[in-house]
């Protein structure tokens, strides 16, 4: 009892403006949030015209829209799909102004809290913040057809309305999760939520994730698969209750937890959120991972601050990533960030067993921090600054070693160790960067940095403790089959 | 002779000119005919050099193209049928030839591009009007039924107090957004790229030094 107090006093403790601070993360509505609009301002007059024809012309559609929970809620297509003839995409539609895509900020109408959370969340900012970076592979090592088939897919495309009123095929379809949308919102809601039938369980589903989150660079589908959280889930998916109203971890199911019960969902007194990066302490798809700060702007918009920038304070106003001035409104300390991920574990778990593990995670981190990521980084500087590299990136082999040291392999091993799959944090994470680290960073440094590889290699090397290991080359060991014998 | 008093109106005169003015009816009927004929004609409408833009996109097009071997002029699409409709629609298409002349230079591409949306405004206004007219000369309503299941339904069940172009319309020539929802800015916008104008350049064009030339 005693416990849970501290634990309540220290989580309502006010840190920069806590009380707008608390009203983030941690209170709110523990409910799924209802819809507060007003219901006569939606069920469009026309919508039932649209319905009879495209229950011919696109039966498919139409049924899925029929099983929602919009169908029996009166929420018809033009609700959804009506726009002002001034709108960019606008376009007459059987005698109707409508516009074919619906951005979150037209779902926002009526789900404006969920509009609010996911408005600057990594989720609506994926093609915003690799924009800049996206030339390097999609275009040079790939080609354009690339973006819609694959970057964009995921990240979103910037939408471009042609002057003829069509949306250019190179931009549309999509439903990447930070789609540019033609009235300017990011994010794209069918990402997660499968048209048109906008199913909660659907949502709630780790199915949800993996169009994404699979393969190479962030096995999440699979790591969640191969952990002892997902064994539970496929074995106990019947108590999930997945299409319940409210899914409150602890109190509406208790079987196991899906990615949207960590990242997203509801949790004991935590409130749901569709800001899905708010619980996380660290950044682990960067080249060396940092503790981060939320901060969260008077306007609703939210950036990541590393721990090492210096702390906002508020009031205080940010360059923000796309130039934009911002008013600090509160920030979010790494702290914080780890205690409401927290709050989730606890609901199953013990408080010791839950810092345990996050004394693990925060381990494996650490040690891909100073053992590879900040050497090579280290290296790869110096290779650059004394001109040893070109400026291009992936225009020498050693760029694009580099890039999956801490993009594939580096990426893998912490989230293998933030979601506990062994095999991804071990075998298909740190081993093959320590592989990549050895075997061909180094040599393809070496070489690149020719006579200068002492002082640009080697000295970085010598500084690291980890890597003394190399300075012994003959301490045998069994594990390849020679030299144990010897050795007894 | 006196018994009949009709043959006190009609003299040899009048008899006379009852037969010129009847013939001459007759080969005023067959000239609008031919007329009519002459001018509808593909060939005849894109012997104007403005006219290959549009003469590009119908060809390309499944009026021009159809696998039955129909193939629909321009005048089938774009001349009202009924002799003196259709002569109607010749002589306010002469507008059309004195603009050639002396109005903007239609010809070059980017001009043409510039006033296409308000050329197919008009069009799609004409249409409307007169209930789509053009098409049903040869498309029957009840008779569609279409490829895709449920397009015979759709044309019974959900076309009430509709015309065909409300639907179809960007079905043969460049596709130009309804006029409700047209950007003039986007428009000049994509003018501009395609052809590699400058900015600017487009709303240049569009005024032209032939301002005031009867443009709209």
């Amino acid at each position: 009892m005693i416990v849970i107090r501290k634990l309540r006093v220290l989580l309502l403790l006010p840190i920069f403006g806590g009380v707008a601070l608390g009203a983030i993360l941690f209170s709110g509505q523990a409910m799924a949030e209802k819809v507060t609009l007003d219901p006569s301002l939606w069920g469009h007059p026309a919508g039932e015209a649209c319905v009879s024809c495209h229950a011919k012309a696109s039966a498919g559609l139409t049924d899925q829209w029929r099983e929602s929970a919009h169908q029996a809620a009166g929420v018809n297509c033009m609700d959804c799909h009506q726009a002002d003839r001034a709108d960019v995409d606008a376009m007459e539609h059987e005698g109707q102004i409508i516009a074919t895509i619906v951005s979150p900020k037209d779902c926002g109408r009526c789900h404006d809290k969920e509009f609010e959370e996911q408005r600057g969340s990594v989720h609506a900012e994926a093609f915003a913040i690799i924009e800049t970076r996206l030339p390097a592979l999609a275009d040079n090592v790939g080609g354009p057809a690339m973006r819609s088939a694959s970057c964009d897919q995921c990240h979103g495309s910037q939408v471009k309305v042609r002057g003829d009123g069509t949306l250019d095929s190179a931009t549309w379809p999509n439903s990447g999760i930070g789609r540019i949308n033609p009235d300017g919102s990011k994010g794209s809601c069918s990402a997660c939520h499968g048209r048109h039938r906008f199913s909660k369980a659907q949502a709630r589903e780790p199915d949800a994730c993996v169009r994404c989150h699979s393969g190479p660079d962030s096995p999440d589908k699979e790591i969640f698969e191969a952990s002892k959280h997902g064994m539970i889930y496929a074995a106990q998916r019947d108590d999930m209750h997945l299409a319940a109203d409210a899914w409150i971890a602890g109190r509406d199911y208790t079987a196991a937890p899906t990615c949207v019960t960590c990242h997203m969902g509801g949790a004991g007194k935590l409130p749901a959120s569709h800001d899905v990066g708010m619980r996380n302490v660290w950044s682990l798809n960067t080249p060396v991972s940092e503790r981060q700060y939320l901060v969260v702007f008077e306007d609703g918009a939210k950036m990541e601050l590393p721990e090492s920038a210096e702390i906002p304070k508020r009031g205080s106003e940010l360059t923000r990533p796309d130039g934009s001035l911002g008013t600090v409104k509160v920030v979010a300390t790494p702290e914080r960030r780890r205690q409401a991920m927290s709050m989730v574990c606890l609901e199953c778990h013990g408080k010791g067993f839950t810092q345990g593990f996050m004394a693990q995670l925060d381990g494996v981190v650490g040690l891909f921090n100073t053992k590879f990521a900040e050497p090579a980084k280290t290296i790869m500087q110096g290779l650059y600054t004394e001109g040893l590299l070109t400026p291009t990136p992936f225009d020498e082999p050693i760029e694009f070693t580099y890039w999956e040291l801490w993009h594939d392999e580096g990426a893998r091993a912490r989230h293998g160790a933030a979601m506990m799959s062994p095999n991804h944090a071990w075998w298909e994470g740190m081993y093959l960067v320590g592989r990549n680290f050895y075997a061909r960073f180094l040599p393809e440094a070496r070489a690149a940095a020719g006579f200068k590889s002492v002082e640009l290699v080697d000295t970085v090397l010598d500084a690291q403790g980890p890597h003394q290991w190399l300075k012994d080359p003959n301490r045998a060991n069994p594990i390849l089959g020679f030299g144990g014998e010897e050795a007894d | 002779m006196r018994t009949w008093g009709v043959s006190l109106v009609i003299t040899r005169h009048v008899l006379i000119a009852l037969v010129i003015g009847g013939l001459g009816g007759l080969l005023v009927m067959a000239f609008l005919i031919e007329l009519d004929h002459a001018t509808s004609r593909s060939e005849f409408c894109t012997s104007c050099h403005s006219m290959r833009f549009a003469e590009q996109t119908y060809q390309a097009s499944l009026h021009f193209d159809s696998p039955s071997g129909v193939r629909a002029s321009c005048g089938d699409c774009h001349v009202s049928p009924g002799l003196m409709a259709a002569t109607w629609d010749h002589l306010v298409g002469l507008r059309d030839l004195f603009k050639e002349f002396f109005g903007p230079d239609y010809a070059d591409p980017a001009v043409n591009l510039l006033h296409l949306p308000e050329a197919a405004f008009s069009a799609r206004e004409w249409f409307r009007k007169r209930d789509s007219a053009t098409c049903r000369r040869c498309h029957t309503q009840e008779a569609i039924l279409g490829e895709r299941a449920n397009t015979a339904a759709i044309h019974r069940e959900e076309a009430e107090g509709k015309t065909c172009i409300d639907c179809h319309y960007n079905l043969v020539h460049r596709r130009v957004p309804d006029e409700q929802t047209f950007k003039r800015d986007a428009w000049n916008a994509m003018v501009e790229e395609e052809m590699g104008l400058e900015p600017g350049e487009a709303a240049r064009l569009l005024e032209g030094p032939g301002s005031g030339c009867g443009e709209p």
